[in-house]
């Protein structure tokens, strides 16, 4: 990976169609069983799922339904079970761990649901963080004009702590978007927000999204947060089930 | 991609990999693990390096001082002149060679005859050093000897001729003007058989003096000065010239000694440093825990990020070496200014001017500070390694701690190879480890034992007590629970406090016992004055004037010189071990005595007194059982133990001495120590009575004389004219002084001990902070007020103290037995107190630290508490 070959966030993206035939995002037959006890659990059973470049989906499920572990597998933070995977082109199955970190470094991008924010260090910080491991000319910059989108222009030196909940699920945005990624996984991310708060990071996301061009996956169980994206799908017995926007709004 | 592409990428990862590890160091330095990581290794780096500068400056200031005392780096002896060719290698290999000649003679100055040290030197003496000479107007230093035709005599023997400067001395058949009188001379070395005043002269005289002739008792020397690489070079030709029966004295081989007392204080600052070290490794142990378990969060991050395990291990090792090149830095100009400060406490005792610090005790420092690094927090730090990425998503994921036995083998080797380093004695390094990690499982196993007691007697408490004693009832019962439940990490911290009290009760206690042993090594009543030369005649006139005024004195020893001829019947040059053929022993007279009882400060550690030998015979028995033939019989006789190990002599060897043109003969029947620094008359060969009274003898005793008797001594002196009488009160009080300084070093050493011992109880009690933080909070939430948390955390303290302190008590008891028995000779003692002190210490100390470390826990809203978990 070179560094002409990122993206440059700033730079809207060719529209998607003209990516349609080439996933950027490929499972099939994906499985995942885990150890309980002495028996062996299924979370994930014969799974397939095509995501496009500057497609955004939603994928929806219970509590408990293994979107998380999903989410683990598709951003190549676990290795499956069983079936194939392809992230950027580059099947997942092929790579051991660190060849499955090299792939993400610098294209892909995180939102937790507990912000994932590094405690000793500042908003600043915490947003070069990822830039530290892709760098690239005027970093630090870059972040402050991140932080500076986020609406957090003036909270560049202050710690996780000193900042509320929804500050902290911006700086954990902009740490996202900062290395120009093109593919952003998010895991519940207003999760942890009050409802007011939450529809303002979710009017952050989609927008930041749509700026930079990126493809985003996000698990949620939150239907508000789902319509907002281009397809939904619902994790169901181990299963991906394509939703129509009707069932989305039901 | 091509190899030639790949060189600068490595570099860029490498120098990106560097800058990102010193950014995320100095972010982290708000963080209290790293700071106790900081604090540790500074102090490790800072006792090491302050001991390393101070030694290595003290030996090589010793090698100095001992080149001017020897008058040479090298010195070259024997009873006739060196050949040509032997000088021509000497100097070919970059020595300079200096002429000496040594001889006892007599020499006059009108009616008036004396014997005297006679010392010939030529142009190139002293190699180092002046000498000290009083020309007629007051004492100035020279960097000569005496030109041709001049000699220059002692103040004493000036005395004893009645010549003064400018008058005519006879030295042999040559008549030489007197032209200075020696104050000091730089190679100067006193002892018993260089008592006959000396006189100096220029060599080129000694022909005309007709002294040396076939037969004479003459010493030839060579003094050569050089670099060591020079003496280095010759070392093949040295031991060929030991071999030849030359003594060759070789200022690194032959270096006086620092006497016991001081080699004792060497070995301390060593331990102390070591002891100092262990503790800045447990600390750094418990820093480092804390320091992973605070970093698997960012671990995981960076892998989502895409940093692979090669670079998330670089990256915290990185991190961890910029603390350790920081901290060495600090240590360092600790170390140096703690040196100065040693120095500064020892002048007496360093009254030469030392060379500046050099580089290897720096090199060691850092060396040391990277070694406790890698030994102590490397396996905890692997941790960070295997981080799955997938732990943002399920904070339950984190890997395995590090083996505690991995982490305490891995510390235990490092450790191992620090002591093998620092002592150079391998033997004693595996066996202190071995010994230590037996050490470690017992306490190990005596720790589980201990919490089950706790968690047993906590749970018997009643649960109310009556009046304000239900709190704490309470607060004991909550207090024990918690240490039962954290069980291994409890175990863990009562392991660290234990080792850490041990080593600091350990320091305390072998510093108090070698005072003690210092103190009374050298009582009030030490004696302070020789009496040598005592006649038979007047023994007993002298024993009872001397008892009439002296507060103290030793026994009267019988003196008779004698020559070593045979070792087991053959020529003792072809018996001894190669390098022993130039003993002193073996090319001198021997001061031999004969003593009933075993004479104090003798201890015997081979063979058998002579009592013990013929317990039915009264040891005058020996009397009859000489034969007048020579040789005919043998007589047991008690060897010293050095002089044994030198000659290669053990327990039933036959020892043939030469006495007044007789022959003696003794079989080795024991081996004895002795106390050389003990200000007594001692003797490397004694004799049963009735073998040596036929011989020509004379006495010599020791005695105790306040300042204020100088009538006394007079009265002495004019009483027994034939009577020399050696005041040794300005090296004693040398010897006081030096004691009294090397007590101050010792406690600054320790002070760094307890330094380096109160650096681990920060570092194991910040490592447990957030699982205090978080029952604390949880205590809280289940309605207990500030005072029960305080209370609770109180009583958790004092539990660990309390037992920690009793574990330590153990440890230094059992440690201090083996040190002294197997490293400082010294007799091993119960210390009672110690189980007292350490134990209430303990429960003070970790009371008092751990209550204020904790205080911002307690003041904490419970939510904050409760989410402090996993954070700073």
């Amino acid at each position: 990976m070179s560094d002409s070959s990122i993206p440059d966030a700033d730079i809207k993206r060719a529209p998607a169609v003209e990516h349609a035939l080439r996933p950027i995002l490929h499972a099939r037959h994906l499985s995942k069983q885990v150890a309980s006890g002495e028996r062996r659990l299924t979370i994930l059973s014969d799974l397939g799922l095509q995501v496009f470049p500057a497609e955004s989906v939603a994928i929806l499920g219970q509590s408990g339904a293994g979107k998380s572990t999903l989410l683990g597998l598709l951003a190549g933070l676990d290795a499956p079970s069983d079936g194939e995977l392809e992230l950027f082109g580059e099947s997942l199955g092929q790579l051991d761990e660190d060849g499955r970190a090299r792939l993400r470094a610098g294209r892909v991008g995180f939102v937790f649901q507990n912000f994932q924010l590094l405690p000793t260090l500042t908003a600043l910080e915490n947003v070069l963080l990822p830039l530290e491991l892709s760098p690239r000319p005027g970093g630090s910059e870059r972040a402050r004009d991140w932080l500076t989108r986020v609406g957090l222009g003036e909270r560049l030196e202050h710690l996780p702590k000193q900042l509320s909940g929804g500050e902290q699920q911006r700086v954990a945005l902009a740490r996202a978007f900062v290395t120009g990624a093109e593919l952003v996984f998010a895991d519940e991310p207003t999760g942890n927000l009050d409802p007011t708060t939450g529809a303002r990071i979710i009017e952050l996301l989609f927008q930041l999204n749509r700026e930079a061009g990126t493809t985003l996956v996000l698990v949620t169980h939150d239907h508000a947060l789902a319509r907002r994206c281009d397809r939904c799908l619902r994790l169901e017995n181990g299963h991906l089930v394509e939703l129509t926007r009707d069932e989305v709004e039901a | 991609m091509s190899q030639s592409a790949a060189a600068p990428m490595q570099a860029a990862t490498a120098a990106r990999l560097l800058r990102l590890s010193a950014r995320g160091l100095l972010r982290d330095l708000r963080a209290s693990d790293v700071r106790a990581l900081f604090v540790a290794l500074t102090l490790a780096v800072a006792a090491s390096t302050m001991i390393g500068f101070f030694l290595d400056r003290l030996d090589r200031g010793l090698t100095r001082q001992a080149g001017q005392l020897l008058g040479g780096d090298l010195v070259l002896e024997q009873g006739r002149p060196f050949d040509g060719e032997l000088r021509r290698t000497l100097e070919e290999a970059g020595l300079t060679l200096s002429d000496q000649v040594d001889m006892v003679t007599m020499v006059s100055h009108g009616e008036a005859f004396q014997p005297a040290s006679l010392k010939a030197v030529d142009d190139v003496y002293p190699h180092y050093g002046v000498v000290h000479v009083d020309f007629g107007d007051g004492i100035e230093t020279s960097a000569q000897g005496p030109a041709a035709g001049e000699v220059w005599v002692s103040p004493r023997l000036a005395l004893l001729l009645e010549a003064e400067p400018g008058d005519r001395i006879r030295v042999g058949e040559a008549e030489l003007t007197l032209g200075g009188l020696i104050e000091r001379e730089p190679d100067q070395s006193a002892g018993f058989g260089s008592f006959n005043p000396r006189l100096m002269m220029h060599i080129d005289d000694l022909g005309a003096t007709h002294l040396v002739q076939e037969g004479s008792r003459v010493e030839f020397e060579i003094l050569a000065a050089g670099p060591p690489q020079a003496v280095e070079r010759v070392a093949g030709l040295l031991d060929r010239l030991r071999r030849d029966g030359v003594e060759v004295r070789d200022v690194r081989r032959d270096r006086p000694g620092l006497g016991s007392a001081l080699e004792r204080a060497e070995k301390y600052l060593s331990l102390a440093g070591l002891a100092a070290v262990l503790l800045a490794g447990v600390a750094v142990a418990m820093a480092t825990r804390r320091y992973v378990e605070r970093h698997l969060d960012t671990a995981a991050l960076l892998r989502c990020f895409g940093a692979t395990q090669r670079e998330l291990a670089r990256l915290f090792a990185l991190q961890l070496l910029w603390l350790a090149l920081v901290a060495s830095a600090l240590g360092a100009l600790l170390g140096l200014a703690g040196q100065a400060a040693l120095l500064a406490l020892l002048t007496a005792f360093l009254p030469l001017t030392l060379p500046p610090p050099g580089w290897l005790p720096l090199a060691l420092g850092m060396l040391t500070a990277l070694a406790v690094l890698v030994g102590f927090a490397g396996p905890t730090l692997l941790r960070l390694r295997r981080v799955s990425a997938l732990k943002v998503l399920r904070r339950e994921l984190d890997p395995l701690p590090a083996s505690a036995w991995l982490v305490v083998l891995v510390a235990s080797l490092v450790f191992g190879g620090l002591l093998w380093l620092y002592s150079g004695d391998l033997a004693l390094a595996v066996s202190l480890l071995v010994g230590g990690l037996i050490m470690l499982l017992a306490l190990w196993g005596l720790g589980a034992i201990l919490l089950g007691l706790v968690l047993r007697m906590t749970t018997r408490l009643p649960l109310r007590g009556a009046g304000s004693g239900t709190e704490w009832y309470q607060a004991v019962r909550l207090g024990g629970r918690q240490l039962a439940r954290r069980r291994n990490a409890s175990l863990g911290q009562l392991l660290a406090f234990a080792v850490t009290f041990f080593a600091m009760a350990m320091i305390a206690l072998v510093r108090g016992d070698l005072l003690s042993t210092w103190q009374a090594q050298l009582p009030e009543d030490t004696p302070n004055y020789f009496a040598i030369n005592i006649q038979p005649s007047e023994r007993d006139d002298f024993v009872e004037a001397l008892d009439a005024a002296a507060d103290d004195r030793t026994a009267l020893y019988p003196m008779v010189r004698g020559r070593l001829t045979a070792i087991n019947e053959r020529p003792p040059r072809e018996v001894v071990p190669e390098e022993s053929r130039g003993d002193n022993s073996l090319r001198r007279e021997l001061n031999l005595t004969w003593q009933a009882e075993l004479p104090e400060g003798n201890r015997v550690v081979a063979g058998e007194w002579f009592d013990e030998l013929s317990p039915n015979e009264p040891p005058s028995g020996w009397l009859g059982a000489v034969d007048a033939e020579p040789g005919a019989t043998t007589v047991p006789i008690s060897v010293e133990r050095g002089l044994a190990e030198r000659l290669g002599l053990t327990l039933g060897d036959r020892m043939t001495f030469t006495i007044g043109g007789e022959e003696v003969v003794g079989d080795v029947a024991s081996l004895r120590d002795l106390d050389w620094d003990s200000f007594r008359p001692n003797f490397f060969v004694i004799f049963p009575p009735g073998v040596l009274e036929r011989f020509g003898h004379s006495y010599i005793t020791a005695f105790h004389l306040d300042s204020g008797e100088g009538a006394t001594l007079r009265r002495l002196v004019r009483t027994f004219p034939g009577v020399s009488l050696l005041n040794v009160d300005a090296i004693l009080a040398q010897v006081r002084e030096v004691i009294t300084q090397v007590t101050r070093a010792v406690e600054l050493v320790l002070a760094f001990v307890l330094l380096a011992g109160v650096s681990v109880l920060y570092a194991a009690l910040t490592a447990s902070r957030p699982a205090r933080a978080h029952e604390s909070g949880l205590l809280r939430v289940f309605g207990a007020g500030g005072r029960l948390i305080s209370r609770v955390q109180g009583a958790e303290f004092a539990v660990l103290g309390l037992a920690s302190g009793l574990m330590g008590a153990l440890l230094a008891e059992l440690a201090t037995a083996g040190i002294y028995v197997a490293w400082l000779d010294l007799a091993p003692r119960l210390h009672p107190g110690l189980w007292f002190v350490l134990p209430l210490g303990g429960v003070l100390l970790i009371g008092v630290i751990g209550h204020l470390l904790s205080y911002g826990l307690r003041r904490q809203a419970p939510a904050a508490s409760l989410g402090l978990l996993g954070e700073a």
